[in-house]
């Protein structure tokens, strides 16, 4: 009996709002069930049905899509649509549908490229008819990528009527147009602290195209490993936790490749001059010592050498036009504790300190000298803001203020306050999540035009690819509804979303994605019996 | 610098790296003992290297090897063993193409005896496995798995997938160790794994992501205990109120949904086992039929008393007849408190009126369903409370599945019946505390001595009930601890008893669980004490 009155209690907040009388404008939106929630959506109340052959049209569209992405992504919106359920129902025929079915999807693309720009236009308008003016869905977009967002939000308002057995669309005539407030939603994964193999990283990629995410920000090497490979200093990934935990330079430039089809960039990541103890398993030479193996030798060439062959090497598979040079958490005492560096200091009259600067701005020269723009973390800032290049992007971690310092600075700023948005705190409810505002206290409209948005941080110290997904998500997606939706559109209570977020975990369930419950608070198990979307 | 030279010092540079890695403290495929789970009855093994050509052919020969089951599989096992990027660009494939060297294996040969595809309970899934390089007399090509059904090609399938390894030097795919000579086939004929929709839902993708996974650890039942008391998510067409008692709209499946999880499960060489568990796990089938229940507040077990009751029994089974071909079907039984039938008063009066005990209800409403399965052409499976209540009732066609009771195999195969056994002290994947060592240590025949009732134990199972185990942690609780009931089911028993488990299965279920990761499924480290529980810290997946 316990237990029953514990159910009832979980499920009970979800009911009430279901129930919620009188539907206000807020109200009427979150019974839409879209995450992240549009820009601006309109909707009537007729339902339509998908052919059987839903067909993608592209007549009048400037994009003649000769590498296919628009083509895939259609056919991967199709493909998860059809996932829930057999559509067994009527094929094609009048008899399902009539006059109310949908034929397809006409989708035009005003830009003929597909180069994946960051900050490009990711707007979209969607129209689903109603069924007097039946046959297409309408969607329209600047770029490819703007139309794959627009299929995301049309695969979300398909449902599978149970009866008729076919994909179908209520409260037709849909009206939505489309856009990001931020254009860097990111999310942080590390493959250091655990090896993940490729089908699980793809498997991120693809469930982060649910949520709308654009950068996936690829921590690849740490102090614990080094698993990728680097063709100018083959030695490299000897430092990988065994011969099999490592990617090819093939592997990664596939892994950048099957992100860009889905309009998601990955930002590549070494973390100098501090978290870098592995590279010396192949290449002793850049520890200070044998015994004093971090941070990397900041005396000798060889170790800016090396940097120059990684960030040659990365120059040819990372396209993005931003690379992370990392520079936290540096722990300098290995450099005055070794003689031969000790020495090297006081003969360029140098402070452990300075040292710290000198190898950061000689980190940026080089990954400047290969076309990036550099991402540092925020102790970089913090020591000697001044003196970074003025393109740097300074990602925020630790503490509040920095995001409004950076800016008045005139520096750019990618938000992840570890209080809020570091996915490793387990107990991080993801009402905290939701809430966590990138422009909090930031009122200067140019200092706010400097935060290029937020990412998430799935730090890998205790995840691999066992406990990955349910890490993640659902929390994540709370984030990229904050990096997404408009501020005025965004709940003020996060418990007013709980109803639609717990809806997108049940979908991201029925997408296989393993995301977990969010009654508990954090990353839970569920705790009895019961429905997911009371869960 | 001329091109031969670039050459050379290309070549140089990597033997320069293959001595480095070497020296990597970590398992590689080259190190004994040979990486296989489950374990095979029989094989040896040389210490050559052989390449494997990512254009590898499919040759099929004898009345089955054309099958679509076979040709299906080839095109999956050849996504899983070729899944890192094409090393088309690499340092070796240049140089491959330059010196046009060709690999050591091109072509993997099929032989299959029976054209039948019928997948039933002691299907022969036996197979032979045969690894080595070309040469004159072999003509036929460098591999060969030869089979009597489809379902032993399959099973061979894996264990050829298994031999195979990404070299990251070369990289290209290489097996170690040839020439490979196997001969396997299973200790025993049901190895099951059991999930539950009732307790939660799970979708359709993570169903088939399970049996996907079964078919790595050579399992091959899918106990499906569709509906309990918490819901009942599947369409019954002869009484269609009856899933209303889902969770949900979006917690349901079709016919349809249920016939390709059976398709989808049969391609893997899987049998779907459907339970529908009576009479006391059914409250949720009162919610669209309210009559079932003794009354509104009296609501399990199912109303005994009224022939509706068995009408509805009946038309379940109909329906699922259509839809699952295996020819066990399970009727549960367990866990029943006839309280409900002692309280209400038109029950009460039916029992008086009949001089039944709840007891005999119990045994009448058991024995009833059997009737109604066995009218269907169906082996009624029982949980072992209905062996121990009422044993001698029970149709002799029976098969009992223990959980309970560490010994009722062992009095059930005495008796007659056939036995499955569950042991839920070790074999239920919810007990979060049983490390993978108590479930690999777990013996289904233990203290059963004599050949004849040795026979009946048709095999073992794995439960993961659901109560808390749903789409965002089921896979991680299944494995790596199914997987060590899967070898105590599949291998010798010899192989499986004798030796310290600690060397000569704990290296190979790290490589196992690995594997399961690189392919996608979430299996937990196995080290931990406590089931699905995350990594302890930063770490190699082959030291987790």
């Amino acid at each position: 009996m316990r237990g029953r009155g514990a159910k009832i209690a979980g499920v009970l907040p979800l009911f009430t709002l279901f129930m919620a009388g009188a539907i206000s404008a807020f109200e009427d939106i979150e019974r839409l069930r879209i995450w992240p929630l549009p820009a601006e959506v309109s909707h009537g109340g007729r339902r339509m049905y998908l052919s059987g052959d839903f067909k993608l049209v592209t007549e009048g569209s400037k994009y003649e899509d000769t590498t296919g992405i628009l083509k895939e992504g259609f056919d991967r919106m199709l493909d998860v649509v059809r996932l829930s359920h057999v559509v067994s129902g009527g094929r094609n025929s009048s008899r399902s549908g009539g006059s109310a079915l949908l034929q397809g999807l006409h989708v035009i693309i005003s830009s003929s490229t597909d180069e994946l720009e960051y900050g490009e236009d990711e707007s979209y308008k969607l129209v689903v008819p109603s069924p007097e003016k039946p046959s297409y869905a309408h969607l329209e977009a600047k770029s490819v990528y703007g139309a794959l967002h627009g299929l995301q939000t049309f695969s979300q308002l398909c449902h599978f009527n149970l009866k008729k057995k076919v994909i179908e669309i209520l409260m037709t005539p849909w009206n939505i147009t489309d856009q990001p407030r931020f254009s860097y939603r990111g999310l942080l994964i590390d493959t250091s602290r655990h090896y993940l193999p490729l089908p699980v990283i793809k498997n991120v990629i693809d469930s982060m195209t649910y949520a709308k995410l654009n950068v996936l920000h690829w921590h690849i090497v740490d102090t614990q490993s080094f698993p990728l490979e680097i063709p100018s200093y083959p030695k490299l990934w000897n430092g990988a936790y065994s011969s099999s935990q490592r990617y090819t330079f093939d592997d990664a430039a596939e892994i950048v490749n099957y992100a860009q089809r889905r309009g998601i960039h990955v930002l590549a990541e070494i973390d100098v001059p501090g978290h870098a103890l592995s590279w010396g398993k192949g290449y002793p030479s850049l520890w200070p010592s044998k015994n004093c193996q971090e941070p990397l030798d900041v005396s000798s060439n060889f170790t800016f050498k090396v940097i120059d062959g990684i960030l040659s090497d990365f120059s040819k598979i990372f396209k993005f036009k931003f690379v992370h040079l990392g520079g936290d958490e540096v722990n300098t005492t290995c450099w005055s504790a070794t003689p031969r560096i000790a020495q090297w200091l006081k003969k360029h009259r140098m402070s452990e300190e300075e040292a710290y600067q000198y190898f950061v701005l000689r980190a940026q020269k080089i990954a400047l000298s290969h076309g990036y723009e550099t991402i540092n973390w925020e102790e970089t800032f913090n020591n000697f803001g001044s003196k970074l290049n003025p393109k740097t992007v300074v990602h925020n971690w630790l503490g509040t203020g920095v995001v409004e310092r950076v800016t008045a600075s005139g520096l750019r700023c990618i938000v992840s306050n570890q209080d809020k948005w570091y996915l490793d705190h387990i107990d991080a409810p993801w009402q905290g999540f939701y809430d966590n505002e990138p422009l909090q206290d930031i009122k200067d409209k140019k200092q706010q035009s400097l935060v290029l948005g937020g990412e998430v941080c799935m730090w890998g110290e205790h995840i691999d690819a066992s406990d990955i997904e349910q890490t993640i998500w659902p929390r994540a997606a709370a984030a990229a509804e904050r990096l997404w939706t408009p501020y005025a559109k965004l709940a003020t209570n996060p418990d007013k979303v709980t109803t639609r977020l717990a809806h997108f975990r049940c979908l991201l369930n029925q997408r296989g994605v393993a995301a977990a419950p969010l009654v508990g608070g954090g990353r839970v198990v569920p705790l009895e019996p019961g429905s997911c979307l009371a869960q | 610098m001329s091109p031969n030279l670039l050459l050379l010092l290309l070549l140089l540079l990597m033997f320069f790296s293959l001595s480095i890695t070497s020296s990597l403290s970590s398992p590689s495929p080259a190190d004994s003992p040979p990486y296989l789970w489950p374990l095979p009855a029989e094989f040896s093994f040389g210490n050559e290297t052989l390449s494997v050509d990512p254009a590898v052919a499919l040759i099929v020969a004898g009345h089955g090897g054309g099958s679509p089951i076979v040709r299906a599989a080839f095109e999956r096992y050849m996504g899983m063993i070729f899944k890192h990027a094409s090393g088309r660009a690499s340092l070796l494939a240049r140089i491959r193409f330059l010196r046009m060297v060709e690999y050591d294996i091109t072509s993997l040969k099929i032989v299959v005896h029976s054209g039948s595809e019928e997948l039933q309970l002691g299907v022969d899934e036996s197979y032979t496995l045969m690894v080595s390089k070309k040469d004159e007399q072999s003509i036929v090509g460098a591999v060969t798995i030869e089979a009597n059904t489809v379902y032993g090609a399959l099973r061979g399938l894996e264990t050829f997938s298994q031999l195979c390894a990404f070299d990251y030097l070369t990289q290209s795919v290489q097996i170690y160790k040839a020439p490979w000579y196997i001969q396997d086939k299973p200790r025993f004929q049901y190895r099951g794994l059991l999930i539950d929709t009732s307790r939660h839902y799970l979708p359709i993708d993570v169903i088939k992501q399970i049996i996907e996974s079964m078919s790595f650890a050579k399992l091959n039942v899918l106990h499906w205990h569709i509906v309990d008391e918490q819901s009942f998510p599947l369409e019954t067409p002869t009484y269609p109120n009856l899933w209303k008692g889902a969770y949900s709209r979006w917690e349901r499946y079709t016919v349809e949904d249920a016939s390709e999880i059976v398709r989808f499960a049969k391609m893997r060489g899987i049998n779907v086992m459907p339970e529908v568990d009576v009479p006391g796990h059914a409250e949720s089938w009162g919610t669209g039929y309210p009559d079932l229940w003794p009354s509104l507040s009296c609501r399990e077990p199912l109303d005994v008393t009224k022939n509706f009751t068995f009408d509805v029994i009946s038309g379940i089974l109909a329906d699922m007849r259509k839809i699952f071909p295996f020819e066990l079907f399970h009727l549960g039984g367990d866990e029943v408190n006839t309280d409900c039938w002692k309280n209400t008063t038109h029950v009460k009066e039916w029992l008086q009126g009949r001089n039944f005990t709840t007891k005999d209800a119990y045994k009448y409403f058991v024995l009833r369903a059997q009737q109604i399965a066995i009218s269907k052409n169906w082996t009624p499976v029982n949980w072992e409370e209905t062996f121990s209540s009422f044993g001698k009732y029970l149709d002799p066609r029976t098969v009992v599945h223990n959980w309970l009771v560490s010994d009722i195999c062992q009095k059930a195969v005495a008796k007659g019946f056939r036995c499955i056994f569950s042991n839920q002290g070790y074999w239920y994947l919810d007990h979060l505390d049983v490390p993978w060592d108590e479930v690999y240590n777990t013996e289904p025949l233990h203290g059963i001595n004599e050949t004849s009732h040795q026979k009946l134990v048709i095999g073992g199972e794995v439960c993961m009930w659901g109560e808390t185990a749903d789409t965002s942690v089921v896979l991680q609780t299944i494995w790596p601890r199914a997987a060590a009931a899967a070898e105590r089911m599949w291998s010798t028993r010899e192989a499986v008893s004798k030796g310290n488990i600690t060397l000569t299965a704990l290296p190979r279920l790290h490589y196992f669980r690995c594997l399961l990761n690189n392919r996608g499924v979430p299996a937990a480290p196995v080290d931990n004490f406590y089931a699905r529980r995350p990594p302890s810290g930063p770490g190699s997946c082959y030291a987790q």
